[in-house]
Parts: C-alpha cells; sequence; structure tokens
C-alpha cells in the first residue's frame, strides 16, 4: 500500500468544506464560554451569597470530567428533561426538533465557562490591588472600576492563555464528531469511506487543523505585542 | 469643612486608631508625621473609605457619613469629594497619562470627553508633563509617575486631595520636583492632607502640623509649635532623630 499523495491534495478541499461548522463548533462556546467566565470568576471572587457555592460545584465538577462527557451528559440529558416536562404540561414541543449542533454548542459552552472561569479568576487576582483603590478614590464605583479598570488588566494578562484556549477547544471540537456532526473530521471520514483512502483524508484533515493554530498562535503573538506596550519595560 | 470624629479602627486584635478627631479648615495644608505603625496612613484612608473605620463619623462639607451604618452610595458621594495621591503612585497600568487624568472625570464625574480632555492638559501642564500626555506609565520615571498621579487628582476638582506618602517610593533624587509640584498646588489654596516622612517639606508647607504615635493624636499645632516648642516628650524623641546628624555610629 502506498499513499496517494493527489488525493491527500484532492481531499484537502473537499474537507475543508466543513471548516466552517468547525469554527462555529469552536468560536461559539468560546465567547459563550467567556461571558459564563468572566460571570463565574466574579461570583467567587466576591463570594456572592450562596451563588459562590453553585459557582465551585460548576467549576470543580466541569472540569473535574472529560469534555467528551458533558457533551453525552447534555446531548442525552436535556432531550430528556424537554420531554418530559412536555409531557406533563401538554407542550406541542418535541425535543427531536432541536438541531443536535444546539446541544454541542451548550455542551462546549459550559466546558469552555468552567475553563475560563479559572482563568480570568487568576488574571483578576493578579491585578494589584492599588488599581482598585485609585479607581475608588477618583470616585468610581465598583462595578465601574471593574469594567474600566480591572477586567480590561486581567484579560491582558491572561491573553495567551485564553487564546491556547481557542486551540484546546479547536482541537476537542472534533468530539462533535461523536454526535455525527459534519466537522472537518466527520468530512474526512466521509471522504475516507467513500474512496476508503482513510489516511491520506485524515493527512489532508491534519494539515487544516495545524493551519488553524498557526494563524491562532500568530494571532496570539499580534494581541500580546498590544499590551506589551504598557506591561512590559519602563522604570520604577 | 472636614470634621473627622472618634475614629477607632482595629485590625485583627490590633486597635491601630484609637478614638481620633481632626478638624481640617478650608484651604490648611495638614500634616501627619509620626513613627511607622502610628496609624496615620489607616487614618488618611478612613477619611475616603478605602479603610473603612470600626466606628466614627467622617464629615466633609455638609456630607456627614457615619463609618458603621455607611451605605455604599453614600462612600461613592463621600469619595467623589476626594482625591488621593498614593505612595506607589498606582496610575492604571493600561491608560495613557491623559487617559489616566480624564478617566475619573469621564466615568466618575460624567463630563464630556471634550470638557475633560481640557481639563487634564491644564492640571498636566501644571505639573510639567505636556510633553509625555501619550505615554504609559511604565515608561515614566517615578518622578513623572507620582506627578500624573497628583494631576489625577488635581484635575478631579476635589475638596481635599490626600496625600499618603507621596516621595516614600521615589529615589531621592526625584523627591525634589514632586515636593515642588505639591508645594504649588498648596500655594493655590488647595485643601491637603499629608502623610509624609519630609519633615522639611511639612514645616515649609503645611500650616498645621499633626504628630501621631500609637494610633493617637499625641500632638498638634503650627509647624513653629511643633517642631520647635514640642510641648510633649514624645514629640521631641521623634524629632531628634531627624534633627541632630549623628546620634550613632555604623
Amino acid at each position: 500500500m502506498s499513499i496517494d499523495l493527489h488525493f491527500i491534495y484532492t481531499s484537502f478541499f473537499q474537507i475543508l468544506k466543513a471548516l466552517p461548522l468547525t469554527l462555529v463548533i469552536t468560536i461559539v462556546p468560546l465567547i459563550a464560554g467567556f461571558g459564563i467566565g468572566l460571570a463565574t470568576a466574579l461570583i467567587r471572587i466576591y463570594r456572592v451569597r450562596w451563588i459562590h457555592r453553585i459557582a465551585e460545584f460548576y467549576v470543580s465538577f466541569l472540569r473535574g470530567t472529560p469534555m467528551l462527557m458533558h457533551l453525552f451528559l447534555i446531548y442525552y440529558g436535556i432531550p430528556m428533561i424537554i420531554d418530559k416536562l412536555a409531557e406533563r404540561y401538554g407542550w406541542a414541543f418535541q425535543s427531536s426538533s432541536i438541531p443536535i449542533l444546539v446541544f454541542v454548542l451548550i455542551a462546549f459552552s459550559l466546558t469552555a465557562g468552567a475553563y475560563m472561569s479559572e482563568i480570568i479568576r487568576s488574571g483578576i487576582l493578579a491585578v494589584d490591588i492599588g488599581q482598585m483603590e485609585a479607581a475608588h478614590a477618583v470616585g468610581m464605583s465598583t462595578f465601574q472600576a471593574l469594567r474600566r479598570i480591572i477586567i480590561p488588566q486581567a484579560i491582558g494578562a491572561v491573553l495567551p492563555n485564553l487564546c491556547s484556549m481557542f486551540v484546546g477547544f479547536l482541537h476537542g471540537s472534533t468530539l462533535a464528531f461523536t454526535v455525527s456532526q459534519m466537522d472537518i473530521l466527520g468530512k474526512a471520514d466521509v471522504v475516507a469511506s467513500v474512496s476508503l483512502k482513510f489516511l491520506e483524508a485524515f493527512i489532508a484533515a491534519a494539515f487544516i487543523y495545524w493551519g488553524l493554530t498557526i494563524i491562532a498562535e500568530r494571532i496570539t503573538a499580534l494581541l500580546e505585542r498590544r499590551v506589551a506596550v504598557y506591561s512590559k519595560g519602563g522604570v520604577s | 469643612m472636614i470634621t473627622l470624629t472618634n475614629i477607632h479602627k482595629t485590625f485583627g486584635k490590633q486597635e491601630v486608631l484609637k478614638g481620633i478627631d481632626l478638624t481640617v479648615e478650608q484651604g490648611d495644608v495638614v500634616a501627619i508625621l509620626g513613627p511607622s505603625g502610628s496609624g496615620k496612613t489607616t487614618l488618611l484612608r478612613c477619611v475616603n473609605f478605602l479603610e473603612r473605620a470600626d466606628e466614627g463619623e467622617v464629615q466633609i462639607s455638609g456630607l456627614t457619613v457615619d463609618c458603621k451604618h455607611a451605605r455604599k452610595h453614600d462612600i461613592v458621594q463621600l469619595r467623589r469629594k476626594t482625591a488621593m495621591v498614593f505612595q506607589h503612585y498606582n496610575l492604571f497600568k493600561h491608560k495613557t497619562v491623559l487617559d489616566n487624568v480624564t478617566e475619573g472625570l469621564i466615568i466618575a464625574q460624567k463630563m464630556s470627553k471634550a470638557d475633560a480632555r481640557t481639563r487634564a492638559l491644564r492640571v498636566l501642564e501644571q505639573v510639567g508633563l505636556s510633553a509625555k500626555i501619550n505615554e504609559y506609565p511604565s515608561m515614566l520615571s517615578g518622578g513623572q509617575q507620582q506627578r500624573v498621579g497628583i494631576a489625577r487628582a488635581l484635575a478631579l476638582n476635589p475638596e481635599v486631595i490626600l496625600f499618603d506618602e507621596p516621595t516614600s517610593a521615589l529615589d531621592p533624587e526625584l523627591v525634589g520636583e514632586v515636593l515642588s509640584v505639591i508645594r504649588s498646588i498648596a500655594q493655590e489654596g488647595i485643601t491637603m492632607i499629608v502623610v509624609t516622612h519630609e519633615m522639611g517639606f511639612a514645616r515649609e508647607v503645611a500650616n498645621r502640623v499633626v504628630f501621631m504615635d500609637g494610633g493617637s493624636v499625641v500632638e498638634e499645632g503650627t509647624p513653629e509649635e511643633v517642631f520647635v516648642r514640642p510641648k510633649q516628650e514624645r514629640t521631641r524623641q521623634f524629632l531628634s532623630r531627624y534633627s541632630s546628624d549623628w546620634s550613632y555610629v555604623i
């Protein structure tokens, strides 16, 4: 058996058609997860009455279990809950009318939120306490200070970690294949099944993931340079 | 104009302020002196509630806030009557010099961007930093950073500016430029409370000096009274370390 180099080339473009779905499965959870993570981090830092216990449980449980399991729990769990509720209250709504993609996005958003909350929390705690005091001293409320002073600095400090989350979730998005999503990996599998050239198709898919990762790293480096304008060097 | 009444503060088991009363009139420059751990910085931070006193009352131009029962809204209102210059400058690291000064004006005081900019440029000129408005704090020397800190406080147009050891973190060579800026704004009649270790500065610029030790005010009066004719033994002992040149041998 020899490798059909030409097939790697042709399948590459066939598989590339699945790129939008892979990007959706990667980016939507990261954006939603950022919001969840920020809220969770603030709830934990300020120990908001009893909600912070829920937040702690959320972070501990989701970081303590595999991402694929979150997908399965949501994929099998939510339809069951919806159907039970529908049955009880007599809704006409059926869980089978919800696209599977929605479950994937919910599951990965929850995963991303848990990981991001820890990253953002460490960023916020790393900001010098004097920054908050100065913001208070110029008359800002705590909310204004967080929004204008603390969170921007915290995000700047953890930017590399957030960008490596992108790479992690790009690769993690392949798990959606297990619930029959036609992402890059899924598409590669289909292309391979038709031609029976599995190795070639997966090599082509690998190049796409690699390329995306390199682009992400470049963008990270660019963003970091912007942050470095104020955070590095100087005299005291 | 500013009245502190019976301020008590305890950190754990350590009683840091043991019922301080202090009145500051408009235009006063009050220097608070004292050894490390005497509670002078804590007292200053109690004025704008960066430290919340356990007991007592803070009154600034008609607004009275009870320390024990103060609500968030009261505290924000009180802070908007004050400004503070910090020992470690605490400039907003991710903002340029100009934005450091306009931030409080735009966000807290809801001033228009154009007005804020005009005022910021004026105060930055006053502290001699017109050439640095687009730099980030990390690019400035300590003395320049502290002058931005002073400009930021000055721009707020507060009832009082609180200075927390404004020159303690500076190289000896840079102390002079900061002190001369503080001196020049003192001459404009801005009310100031200055916690400092710079005896010469306190004597020259302040019109009232408060000497604290062990969480209480030991002595207060004009610079003349405190520096030249101190009544308390503890004050004399403290000042002697600064006046007698070599009381020890290395």
